[in-house]
């Protein structure tokens, strides 16, 4: 019914005014995911630099993708990474937060760690913080965008296997980092990393 | 299996603080900037504002009702600030400098109900529009339920009322004297 993503890029390396259709079906998700990531004062100069580099580099975008979300989240994930100054600062303001709240109505929570609850949901937000750069992406877009493995891969041009391997030692550290003081549990550190990189 | 991971979803900025999603504003005024960047054309300030006042209609099919809008009432969507959750979507349409925004009904979604649910409108939206008899002729070729006929009332309006799919009330009005001064098109 709709013209593909792919088909609209396409047109509009004649048409350049067609790019507008990409911003029209992306730009929201694509500003959802920044204000999450940034300090949300800075998440609207950061969309339109996302979509500035797209535009110039429409020509380069894989013509057999329909979607241009991946891509699009890609180009993203990069200007994330040169404004990690204003991640870290949402992550610290994501902290308070969370000790604020200390999230002690929520019943899932209560149940599953009811002595450290707070102190746990304070420290995945500052454990997310001291992750290499390349983990953290992949955790964000995998927990936080919902992501596929493929799409994901995509995004950030690396093989399926990588994204795999990421996400699993991003895992593992963000469980050491998190339950590092918790006494309520022990778990082994690194339940899903048997495979390791190939 | 993936149990770890729960508290890192939970702790999505705007699942912690809900009440915080981005202003729609700024998809309109980065659209517009994109634009004119792209066209060359300085076309960046020319977006419109929304009205200080709009209201929020909830529907139980929001999809739905989107695409009776903008075909019989011909409201026209800012497609790039549409917003797509799982948990519904939120558009907003257009008329003249008016604006209306549509979500999906229900108790976690403001307490905003469906006349569908409600059994009744408890509202209308009043909205002027040019050439009200081929709105009108559009609206009722179109289905909707058309509940006011087209008359010029005492008060100078040439107006009919509607309802749409999930009976939400529209009202449908131009200035008599506003049709008197355009030159005949028939």
């Amino acid at each position: 019914m709709e013209e593909s993503d792919s088909a609209v890029i396409a047109d509009s390396l004649d048409t350049p005014a067609a790019f507008g259709v990409i911003f029209d079906r992306h730009g929201s998700t694509l500003l959802r995911f920044l204000a999450r990531r940034v300090d949300p004062a800075e998440a609207e100069d950061l969309l339109g630099e996302v979509f500035r580099i797209a535009f110039e580099r429409r020509s380069t975008f894989e013509r057999d993708r329909d979607s241009a979300r991946p891509w699009l989240y890609g180009i993203a994930a990069n200007v994330v990474a040169k404004h990690h100054r204003s991640e870290a600062r949402r992550l610290r303001a994501m902290s308070r937060v969370s000790t604020d709240r200390r999230l002690e109505d929520d019943p899932a929570e209560r149940a599953v760690a009811a002595a450290d609850a707070s102190a746990r949901w304070t420290r995945v937000m500052d454990a997310i913080g001291t992750l290499p750069e390349a983990e953290r992406q992949v955790l964000l877009l995998f927990a936080w965008e919902e992501l596929s493995y493929d799409e994901i891969a995509l995004a950030l041009g690396v093989p399926v296997g990588t994204v795999r391997s990421r996400l699993s030692r991003g895992r593992a550290r963000l469980a050491a980092l998190t339950r590092g003081r918790d006494t309520t549990t022990d778990v082994p550190l690194t339940p899903c990393d048997a495979g390791g990189e190939r | 299996m993936t149990d770890d991971l729960e508290p890192l979803r939970r702790s999505r900025p705007d699942r912690l603080l809900p009440d915080d999603p981005p202003d729609p504003e700024i998809l309109v005024r980065e659209k517009a900037r994109l634009m004119s960047a792209i066209t060359g054309r300085d076309g960046a300030g020319e977006h419109r504002r929304s009205p200080s006042i709009y209201p929020r209609l909830a529907y139980r099919d929001e999809v739905a009702a989107l695409d009776f809008l903008t075909r019989a009432f011909g409201l026209v969507e800012r497609r790039e600030s549409r917003m797509e959750h799982p948990e519904g979507m939120l558009a907003w349409l257009e008329i003249g400098d008016g604006v209306v925004m549509i979500g999906r009904a229900g108790e976690e979604r403001h307490g905003l109900h469906s006349p569908l649910e409600a059994g009744a409108p408890t509202a209308m939206v009043n909205v002027y529009v040019h050439d009200i008899d081929a709105h009108y002729r559009r609206a009722a070729s179109e289905g909707a339920q058309i509940v006011m006929p087209l008359e010029d009332m005492f008060w100078g309006d040439r107006r009919y009322e509607a309802l749409d799919l999930e009976g939400h009330r529209w009202h449908f009005a131009e200035r008599v004297s506003e049709i008197r001064a355009r030159p005949p098109t028939r």
